[in-house]
């Protein structure tokens, strides 16, 4: 009887582990017989649309490999443990400059792309790669004030609305050390790459007297704590708003007079790429207007390219959230590789986080 | 009396504790079937996310992989196991002691520092990152699992019934075949099922090896948590959650009813 019934569990795994085997031998010869059609991508999560991709696929007549990482950290290891393995990456603007520094990025051959023209002319070669040789420009956003208007009845003009008395215990700030202090160096009027003790000793003290106020660093989560209307007023990235404002009409998103951040998620091609040709083409596939306004409209992000305007839906162009960055751009500060001058933001950052 | 009151009190305990254990696996279960997209509020009940989840050809893509990598894994770390183990237990030899403490020391060793030794190696040894690097790191780390609940097999059975066959003019082969494999079999079998719940659930070690085309499940995951938490989170947590527990229930189940069984040829 036993016997019986092992022999039966036995012949499933034997049955499961040759199919499997033959799905394993299967996967590692077809990329051998079709070398040049295959896209080895690394991105974030949900990054693009599934249709667009799909079309891509279509199009050029390949397989696009689509992995994923977490953080910009996680990226960098990866690249530079792992040598040429992908074709396409998608660091974040500080990690591009980084990435150049230790020349992981290959040039992109600006003529491969004639569709980056489409961009809008100020995010064409920003201060990350002011050249534009190595990098295209893909999600942007910029942090601002998000709040609920059932709660925060006077709309904030500044940084220092988030200090208001009134709003004690329901202020929920991103869970990012270079954001945070950037928030409050520009509260101040100084620059959020800031390395000076004196500044930084400002934005720390004025942090502290906020410390009492925040219900939680967050940044994974904020989205929810808004929604369910635990927090009423806080920092929050111009993309997340707007999606924060379709499940909850009350949320407001403004640009405080005193300039914020400004970030961006890009396109790269890391260093020994093999199939750059076909990342090229894919770099710029994602440009064409109507590809792009489709694209855009599925992540939710505000889109860069200037031509998919008209064919984006009247719903994306009239989203207050997205607008509002837009009409601001030129309130953002882009954050900078700090170097060493980021020990004391770490330090300062520990010690706030344990004021309760 | 008393002891009334005490009875019920080490009660409510034992619920309070496993009430700690599993509420959290409860609670992300039942948001899994909520219909809507933000986990603090109940808006009613919905197998949507789980079809959303069949629809989505990165979901499908990271499955594959992951169960092409736990079967491939599972099968090389049982064979190798069983084989380990059985000469451990039947032979003495020099430095016995140390190779079996060398063979269990992965167990011991934090699994961060082994994803990153292994994706040092990897990269001196300059093997392309991927699927065939998380077989080989999934084999290193199923291996010592695999060996130790065949030993505990292993040792738990008489000696008597081989020497019977071998006495009965078996060849090795024969004995092996016909007496000792079918004993140790569901030591083996357990092992595997071990083997393939700790490949399907591993994530920091592959974390470090994993390449292009080799996103398992428990990475896309956490790579998914970045863009918020969503309920097709939750839906595909509980597909990896019950799957784990459905093979360790399996292998529980074959375990206890082999000793009966084994006091029956007694």
């Amino acid at each position: 009887m036993m016997k019986k019934r092992i022999a039966v569990v036995l012949m499933g795994i034997f049955a499961i582990a040759i199919l499997a085997m033959g799905c394993g031998s299967g996967a590692k010869t077809q990329p051998v017989k079709s070398e040049p059609q295959v896209l080895n991508l690394f991105s974030w999560a949900d990054n693009f649309s599934p249709e667009v991709l799909a079309a891509f696929e279509k199009k050029y007549n390949c397989k696009i490999n689509y992995d994923v990482f977490a953080n910009n950290e996680e990226l960098l290891a990866k690249i530079q443990a792992g040598g040429s393995q992908y074709d396409l990456i998608q660091p974040s603007d500080y990690m591009v400059s980084t990435m150049i520094k230790l020349n992981l990025l290959e040039k992109l051959d600006k003529n491969k792309i004639p569709n980056r023209n489409n961009i809008v002319k100020n995010l064409q070669s920003p201060a990350y790669d002011p050249t534009g040789d190595y990098s295209v420009i893909y999600t942007w956003g910029m942090t601002g004030i998000v709040y609920n208007k059932k709660y925060v009845k006077e709309t904030p003009t500044s940084w220092a609305d988030l200090w208001n008395p009134a709003y004690k215990g329901r202020v929920i700030l991103l869970n990012d050390n270079r954001e945070v202090f950037g928030m409050a160096l520009k509260k101040h009027g100084f620059s959020n790459n800031s390395i000076d003790k004196d500044q930084l000793d400002t934005a720390f003290a004025d942090l502290k007297k906020l410390a009492p106020s925040v219900l939680a660093y967050d940044t994974d989560t904020i989205k929810q704590k808004f929604i369910a209307e635990e927090g009423w007023i806080g920092t929050m990235w111009s993309g997340d708003a707007s999606f924060t404002y379709k499940d909850n009409k009350n949320i407001g998103f403004i640009i405080p007079k005193e300039g914020t951040v400004i970030w961006a998620d890009t396109f790269a091609i890391p260093k020994g790429a093999k199939h750059k040709d076909l990342a090229e083409k894919f770099i710029n596939f994602m440009y064409e207007p109507k590809i792009s306004a489709q694209n855009y409209e599925y992540i939710g992000y505000n889109d860069p390219n200037e031509k998919a305007q008209a064919f984006h839906s009247k719903e994306f162009l009239s989203d207050p959230m997205l607008k509002v960055a837009v009409d601001d751009v030129k309130q953002g500060e882009w954050l900078k590789d700090i170097g060493s001058g980021l020990t004391l933001y770490d330090r300062y950052w520990t010690e706030l986080k344990t004021i309760k | 009396m008393k002891k009334n009151w005490r009875s019920s009190a080490l009660f409510a305990y034992a619920l309070a504790i496993l009430a700690f254990l599993y509420l959290p696996l409860l609670i992300l279960t039942l948001y899994s079937f909520n219909n809507s997209r933000i986990n603090a509020v109940w808006a009613g009940f919905t197998f949507d996310w789980y079809l959303a989840l069949l629809h989505n050809r990165r979901v499908i893509e990271a499955l594959t992989n992951s169960l092409v990598i736990a079967t491939i894994s599972t099968i090389i770390s049982t064979v190798l196991g069983t084989m380990a183990a059985l000469a451990l237990n039947r032979y003495k030899f020099k430095y016995k002691a140390v190779i079996n403490g060398l063979l269990y020391l992965p167990i011991l060793i934090p699994e961060i520092v082994m994803g990153l030794s292994l994706l040092v190696l990897f990269s001196q040894a300059s093997v392309p990152l991927g699927k065939s690097t998380l077989i080989l790191a999934h084999i290193t780390f199923c291996l010592s699992f695999v060996i130790i609940t065949v030993n505990a097999r292993l040792e738990g059975m008489h000696k008597d019934l081989e020497q019977a066959a071998s006495d009965l003019y078996a060849t090795p082969w024969q004995t092996f075949r016909y007496i000792t494999l079918p004993l140790a079999l569901p030591g083996i079998v357990a092992g595997a099922l071990i083997a393939f719940t700790l490949s399907i659930d591993d994530f920091i070690i592959s974390f470090f090896v994993a390449g292009p085309n080799s996103t398992t499940l428990p990475l896309y995951v956490y790579a998914m948590v970045k863009r918020g938490i969503s309920p097709e989170i939750n839906a595909l947590s509980t597909v990896l959650m019950f799957t784990t527990i459905s093979l360790i229930v399996i292998a529980q189940v074959l375990q206890p009813q082999h000793s009966t069984a084994k006091k029956k040829t007694e």
